[in-house]
């Protein structure tokens, strides 16, 4: 019986709080440990493995190899190339799909995602109909005198077509973290929408929006399947990495594939600076 | 000035549904509601980033219902000042300022001008709001827009603020619409107050009449009223108390008796006799030791139940035949009077003091 | 409740082969109750498959029989079998630049016009690749044209050679391509026109074995750095049950299926011109093969 002034509520002692036993907590941290460190060994083990055992050769024959000289070089201009036509094409459309809800919205999120849902030979035989020389569209550029496939220009193509879906989502998210009432603040200090995005969002985004080009390049560099349909020569590296596979062997493969591997470092330091930065 | 007829919006949860009102130039304009009400949507409606789906948006005479924000002559003060954080703090004020010694006037008027060239994220709660502020003003607004700009400032900032801000105002009396929970200050700033609830204005006029004559119990309960009574209402015309001699007619024509469990008072009012609420404000109410002979035509004996201070206030809560009435009086009459819970006292209130709705 | 697990049968398939060859898998398939897996690919493909990544599988069809015993006796096989001939031809569309022009008098001026897109594979890779280089040689011969390897060779550049025939058939019939080099078997299922060429030229006619090893190619060689010398031969596709198949009894019995006169036949009408009687050399094969099938 609680004493007179007192509530009831306040002279009932509050619950214990609720925790699992120690030896439950024990086993959930040692499993969880477990799991994640087979997780990380699986990611890292190939990797490593493959830069010990040609890393050293892939490296040195670099000067001797001009195949894979030539091969890194046109990978890294198709893959440069590719992620700044998409970031000049998708900023818009991210920005968009980030501040404007409009009916459509959810379809044209869709669309954008669809690339990375298509097998990637099959992402290729794609863009050969529409940009190839049998094509309206493929035929007229051929006329004009650009050859799409079995060009550069198809690489190009086929590494836009994958990777773009991966800047897409990764700049909608960095204009989604810019409170839009900064854009509203300058608009009614005078900024039209361009000025505001230009003055406003833009810096605050151009990290995220940095680091979203990098991971596309990233990937365009590492594509193969649809490559190959529409262009095999030139080879681009992933290209030429199964074609020395498949004519001499793991022995001269592993070298190429390694020196891809030290090759794909670069992007990653680029993204961990960036995000470093903002940390 | 700021004129809105019929106007409709939406943005996200929030809509907006007919709102109608006018500030007129260079007045003060106040808006006051529940949280939800839509007090931040109307803000963003007017300056043009949330758009009016029908009706008329006039700023300044001209009809900028589709015209786009930068084009409106507004400045907008949010209560998260959104300070750009890639700039300095000068670089801030200067953002819209048409020249510099117009963004350096008024910073020094802030006293935010020695803060010139810190970076943002090193600025106090305070200091920014202040920023924001002189950024706002640094372009001349015509009409200015504020989203309870001082709630999250200490009291001292808070009263530099609101000096330097009304002093600008009255060189420049530019047009005000602010929003605020300060019933207080709302009371002291504004010319107009609109009160905002569930998206329509459900009162709009001079401050002190919606305070004092809330058009609903709830409006009266959300604006504070400490005395809001459900009861019945019967007019009685001369069947008066004792009016004294020499009470203007009108007194009589209008009196109203009104009921309320068991306690019964008289009030002014045209109302259709029957169920309906009366509102009275704490400070109308005055307590003292025995009844005067003072035109108070309501006095009761009753019991303290609480005495709550409140700074320079305290709010004495008295139960009268039952019905708890609050009164609020100075510190210095709860001494003198010596109140105290369980001491009896006298509540007294004139009949036009009670606002029936 | 044990579920019975269907017996498996993987193949590897030479590209060229990959259509005409699906009928008989599904027959095999339905008669066995087998699940039966096929990889289909240029024969260098399947090599490295089973030297590099020990994949074995259960039969191997391959378009240059020559490559059996060039790189897998006796390490992974004893015997191999040439079960079918094929000819080089120049193969294209309707949509083709000058189709309605070529004839077997002049595709070699048509393919040399400045305005249309000729492919090949690529001869490092494929044995269709090399055998059209050797072609370009047996051409010149029989044409008496000087230079005329260098030039057809010339105008069927890098860009346009794909891994393996099956590819370079897509990209004819994409209309990427006007005319491609390409194997008979591979024009007629993918309906291709094609112009047929002289025996002398084409690498279709074993008896004139001697005339086509006249003409040989130098192409990257099993290591880096290395050449090897490639002689014209007669084009013949060889097949083998690897010494270490996981399932040789029901690949023996797909091989009996594969001689069977329906299957002979239907592969025949596949534009696969089999042999009348496999030709088999080393030592192990199985009994079927080398008695013969009812050949007609």
């Amino acid at each position: 019986m609680a004493a007179p002034g007192i509530s009831v509520l306040e002279s009932t002692p509050p619950p214990a709080p609720r925790r699992a036993s120690a030896v439950t907590r024990a086993i959930a941290t040692v499993a969880v440990a477990v799991v994640s460190s087979l997780f990380l060994l699986f990611i890292v083990a190939p990797v490593a493995g493959l830069v010990v055992a040609g890393g050293g050769r892939g490296l040195s024959s670099l000067s001797a190899d001009s195949e894979l000289r030539d091969s890194l070089l046109l990978t890294a201009v198709t893959a440069t190339i590719a992620t700044l036509i998409g970031v000049v094409g998708a900023t818009p459309i991210a920005y968009v799909l980030a501040r404007r809800s409009f009916r459509g919205r959810a379809v044209l999120s869709a669309v954008m995602d669809l690339p990375l849902v298509i097998p990637h030979p099959v992402a290729g035989i794609a863009l050969l109909l529409v940009l190839g020389r049998g094509s309206p569209v493929g035929g007229a550029l051929y006329a004009a005198g650009l050859r799409v496939a079995s060009s550069p220009v198809g690489i190009v193509c086929a590494m836009l077509f994958v990777s773009a879906p991966l800047y897409v989502s990764a700049a909608r998210e960095t204009f989604a973290r810019v409170d839009a009432r900064y854009e509203w603040v300058a608009r009614t200090l005078g900024d039209d929408a361009w000025r505001a995005f230009r003055r406003v969002t833009l810096p605050l985004s151009a990290r995220g929006l940095v680091a979203a080009g990098v991971v596309m390049w990233a990937r365009a560099v590492s594509e193969f399947g649809a490559i190959v349909i529409l262009t095999y020569n030139p080879k681009v590296a992933s290209v030429l990495s199964y074609d020395r596979f498949t004519s001499f062997g793991l022995s001269e493969a592993l070298p190429v594939a390694a020196v891809l591997v030290l090759f794909a470092l670069i992007p990653l330091a680029a993204l961990r600076a960036l995000r470093g930065g903002t940390a | 000035m700021i004129s809105l007829k019929g106007v409709n919006a939406r943005a996200g949860a929030f809509s907006l549904t007919d709102i109608t009102f006018d500030v007129p130039r260079g007045a003060y304009g106040v808006v006051i509601g529940p949280a939800g009400a839509g007090k931040t949507t109307l803000l963003e409606t007017i300056s043009g980033v949330v758009r009016a789906t029908s009706g008329r948006i006039e700023l300044g005479g001209d009809d900028l219902t589709h015209a786009p924000p930068e084009a409106r002559r507004i400045g907008i003060v949010y209560q998260h000042a959104y300070l750009f954080p890639h700039l300095t703090v000068g670089q801030n004020v200067a953002y819209g300022a048409a020249d510099g010694a117009m963004a350096s006037d008024v910073s020094a008027r802030f006293g935010v001008d020695v803060l010139g060239d810190r970076a943002v994220e090193s600025l106090s709660g305070g200091e920014r709001q202040l920023v924001a502020i002189a950024r706002a003003l640094a372009r001349r607004p015509e009409v200015l827009l504020l989203d309870e700009p001082f709630s999250a400032l200490d009291p001292r900032t808070r009263n530099v603020a609101r000096r330097v801000l009304r002093t600008i105002y009255f060189e420049r009396r530019f047009t005000v619409l602010q929003v605020t929970h300060d019933f207080a200050e709302a009371g002291l700033l504004g010319d107009v107050a609109i009160v905002l609830d569930r998206g329509r204005v459900v009162q709009r006029g001079d401050p002190e009449e919606v305070f004092r004559k809330p058009a609903s119990p709830y409006i009266a309960d959300f604006l504070g009223a400490e005395n809001v009574f459900a009861g019945v209402a019967r007019p009685i015309r001369a069947e008066g108390p004792d009016w004294v001699a020499g009470d203007a007619q009108e007194l009589i024509q209008h009196a109203v008796a009104f009921t309320t469990g068991a306690l019964a008072f008289y009030a002014l009012g045209d109302v259709v006799p029957g169920p309906t609420h009366a509102v009275i404000r704490a400070e109308e109410v005055s307590l003292s030791a025995e009844p005067s002979m003072s035109s108070l035509q309501n006095q009761f004996r009753g019991t303290i139940q609480e005495i709550v201070p409140a700074g320079a206030l305290a709010r004495v809560t008295v139960d009268a035949s039952g019905t708890p009435i609050v009164a609020a009086v100075t510190a210095r009459s709860v001494r003198e009077l010596k109140l105290q819970v369980g001491g009896e006292v006298v509540v007294g209130f004139k009949a036009t003091a009670v606002h029936l709705c | 409740m044990i579920p019975v697990v269907a017996d498996t049968l993987l193949l590897f398939i030479a590209a060229s082969l990959a259509r005409p060859i699906q009928p008989v898998l599904d027959g095999f398939a339905a008669r066995t109750g087998a699940v039966v897996m096929r990889e289909s690919g240029a024969s260098l493909e399947h090599v490295r498959k089973i030297t590099e990544l020990h994949r074995v599988p259960d039969v191997l069809l391959l378009a240059d029989a020559d490559v059996i015993p060039r790189l897998l006796v006796p390490a992974y096989t004893r015997w191999y079998a040439d079960f079918a001939r094929n000819r080089m031809v120049v193969a294209y569309t309707s949509r083709s630049r000058h189709a309605s022009e070529i004839t077997a008098a002049n595709w070699m001026d048509i393919v040399r016009r400045s305005d249309v897109e000729v492919g090949r594979c690529d001869p490092n890779l494929a044995p269709v690749g090399y055998r059209t280089l050797l072609m370009f040689q047996l051409a010149q011969r029989y044409y008496r044209r000087g230079g005329l390897a260098a030039d057809l060779y010339g105008h069927a550049p890098a860009r346009n050679m794909r891994p393996n025939a099956a590819e370079l058939a897509a990209l004819l019939a994409a209309g990427e391509l006007d005319y491609i080099y390409d194997y008979q078997s591979v024009a007629e299922s993918n309906g291709f026109h094609f112009i047929p060429l002289p025996d002398a030229v084409n690498l279709g006619d074993p008896a004139r074995a001697a005339e086509y090893a006249a003409v040989s190619i130098t192409v990257r060689g099993g290591t880096r750095g290395t050449r090897a010398t490639v002689k014209g031969q007669p084009i013949l596709y060889g097949l083998t049950v690897p010494d270490s198949a996981p399932h040789r009894a029901l690949a023996e019995k797909f091989l009996q299926y594969l001689r069977s006169p329906g299957v002979v036949r239907a592969l025949r009408a596949a534009h696969v011109d089999m042999l009348d009687r496999p030709i088999v050399h080393g030592t192990g094969a199985p009994a079927e093969l080398r008695g013969g099938g009812a050949g007609n």
